[in-house]
């Protein structure tokens, strides 16, 4: 009898321990979710700034508080087609895409391409050129911008799209190899030997057996350059300065240095314009961009 | 004929054929072996030659160009030795700049990875946890030249700042944070923070959820406080993932130019901001190319104590 009551003592104890542990982790995660809530309010606060100037006019954008909403959303188109027409925007836009698709697309595949090299065939003196390649992401920016601006003018390619997309493939190139190079170090070999044992030629292995298992990754690695190249501001600075040629963001620069303070409203717009595409690109495509954060941690 | 080297014919034929000697074997091992080298070489071909034409042979030029006395129209006078470093290092220009830099790699080392780790831990086994991450991540997306512009009007004259501290009638601390000397680079770095702090946090969480859980569980088997399992527990654990990131934040920090290029517009003196701007100024507005080609030596000397660093730090923590 009192061994049946303490046993019942200790159950009931032990009940009312745990769900007052349960209550305390409850209110305390409640508690880490408000101050999440309320940190990522904070944080989109300047977007929701750019999002309401964009409806505003001129006027309305210097009168009252910048954060309240605007009286109509007619301005938009407006502010728009301003922006549009002082920034020849439908150039910009047409370039940043050209240099993004061709600069990335090659980049990550050349990248493919060395990885397998470095990853599948077995040679002599691999690390030399390893690290010939990653010594392409050391050196800071400034240092190439000034051979690049000489040679450039020597051979003509200074303001033409051709020498923007053969330097941004260049750029684009190591990060690639880095990544991938891991990548398909993991894949199981058995494949290849097999195939090797049977007479295909290494180029046959690679297009059919190593290239389709590394498409997720290529893909993820192909939007991160992309969004690279199209929010890069230096190199087209230094490259080029006619409008037909330079990039959507060196356009939003010039935009900025001549209207910044007489008309916002307008270079909001733009800003709004030149960001929408990688904005649109990463909330349809979330999956790939953070599975290619996965990937570069590997 | 070709089949018949595999294995499981010669089996079939019940007597195996004689081996070549050994010489011959090894001569065609050497053979094969110098085949592989030109197969791999092939393969990596394209991408070597990008970039030592794109990004290797400009590094080796640009340290030329710095030993010489090169002007934009003429092209090569003379060589100069160090002289260029000398006109860099005694300029007050040069000065102010590195200054700049110097509080740019402080903040870039403490701040992003502080808040990132703060926020990945905030985030870690929350309820809407993908959603918040993206929020956080949002600015990442954004060119450095759009943020540049969206917060050069937060900070303005009419901009939320200005104006959240009119509203709380403390319009004597209204500033014009852009274009004092003593906030320019403080509230320029705050932008940065703002948009690096996500691809950190990112990054930090993958490397918290890849950690083993048995150390942690038996930390709290026996009976480890919330700060103690952090502190001695999953701090040393996530030390490789913590260098990698700061090095990454530094090596941003300290080259980050559109940003500051843009945000700087109404400083005074623009090419005193930081030396990436005062690299650019001095190069393509001043077309002094062998002055600003010596800048980019001395910040490439930098990035590189910078990743030697990182690899003994790395070396250390593996041998730990």
């Amino acid at each position: 009898m009192t061994s049946e009551a303490l046993a019942f003592d200790v159950a009931s104890f032990d009940l009312e321990a745990a769900a007052r542990r349960e209550r305390r982790q409850t209110t305390r995660n409640r508690a880490v979710l408000a101050a999440g809530l309320v940190l990522s309010l904070l944080w989109i606060v300047p977007f929701y700034y750019l999002a309401v100037s964009v409806f505003k006019t001129n006027a309305e954008y210097g009168s009252g508080n910048p954060l309240a909403l605007p009286q109509s959303l007619r301005p938009l188109v407006e502010n728009v087609l301003d922006a549009w027409s002082r920034t020849k925007m439908a150039y910009g836009l047409f370039n940043s895409a050209l240099y993004g698709l061709c600069g990335a697309g090659a980049a990550v595949f050349l990248a493919a391409l060395a990885a397998y090299g470095l990853a599948r065939i077995d040679f002599n003196g691999k690390t030399f050129w390893f690290l010939l390649i990653f010594s392409g992401t050391v050196f800071p920016f400034q240092m190439y911008l000034i051979p690049l601006f000489i040679s450039y003018s020597k051979l003509g390619l200074v303001n033409t799209r051709l020498g923007m997309i053969l330097f941004y493939t260049a750029i684009c190139i190591p990060f690639p190899v880095l990544v991938l190079r891991n990548y398909m170090a993991q894949l199981p070999r058995e494949m290849d030997e097999a195939a090797r044992v049977d007479g295909c030629s290494e180029w046959r292995i690679f297009r059919s057996i190593v290239l389709p298992n590394c498409l997720r990754p290529m893909m993820a690695l192909f939007l991160i350059q992309f969004t690279w190249v199209w929010n890069d501001l230096l190199f087209s600075m230094v490259l080029t300065s006619r409008e037909e040629v330079r990039s959507v963001m060196n356009g939003l620069m010039v935009l900025q240095g001549g209207y910044a303070a007489t008309t916002p409203n307008v270079v909001m717009a733009a800003t709004l314009i030149a960001s929408l595409p990688t904005l649109v690109l990463f909330l349809a495509l979330r999956r790939f961009f953070m599975e290619g954060l996965k990937i570069s941690t590997l | 004929m070709e089949s018949s080297t595999r294995p499981s014919q010669e089996m079939t034929f019940g007597h195996p054929r004689p081996l070549p000697p050994l010489s011959r074997m090894m001569a065609l091992e050497r053979r094969r072996a110098r085949r592989r080298l030109w197969t791999g070489l092939a393969f990596m071909a394209p991408a070597i030659l990008f970039v030592a034409v794109f990004l290797l042979y400009p590094v080796g030029f640009n340290v030329y160009v710095s030993l010489t006395q090169w002007a934009k129209f003429s092209g090569f006078d003379r060589f100069a030795g160090l002289e260029n470093y000398l006109l860099v290092f005694s300029s007050p220009k040069f000065g102010e700049a590195a200054l700049n830099t110097g509080i740019w790699i402080v903040a870039s080392l403490v701040f992003p990875v502080v808040l990132g780790l703060a926020l990945a831990l905030l985030l870690r086994g929350l309820q809407f946890q993908e959603a918040l991450k993206s929020v956080f991540f949002l600015p990442r997306m954004f060119s450095a030249t759009a943020v540049g512009v969206i917060w050069y009007y937060v900070y303005g004259n009419q901009g939320i700042i200005n104006s959240f501290l009119r509203g709380l009638g403390l319009g004597g601390l209204v500033e014009r944070w852009l274009y004092e000397p003593l906030w320019a680079t403080p509230s320029m770095i705050l932008t940065h923070v703002w948009q690096t702090v996500g691809l950190i946090m990112v990054l930090l969480l993958l490397g918290l959820n890849a950690l083993p859980s048995e150390p942690i569980e038996a930390a709290k088997v026996d009976g480890a406080g919330r700060w103690q399992v952090f502190r001695h527990v999953i701090l040393p654990l996530l030390m490789p993932t913590l260098l990698v990131v700061t090095i990454v934040s530094v090596l941003a920090g300290f080259t980050s130019f559109d940003l500051v290029w843009v945000m700087g517009r109404d400083y005074p003196n623009r090419s005193t901001l930081t030396l990436a701007v005062n690299q650019y100024w001095e190069s393509f507005r001043a077309n002094q190319w062998a002055y600003g080609s010596a800048i980019a030596v001395i910040l490439g000397f930098f990035a590189l104590g910078v990743t030697w660093i990182q690899t003994v730090l790395q070396h250390r923590l593996e041998r730990r």
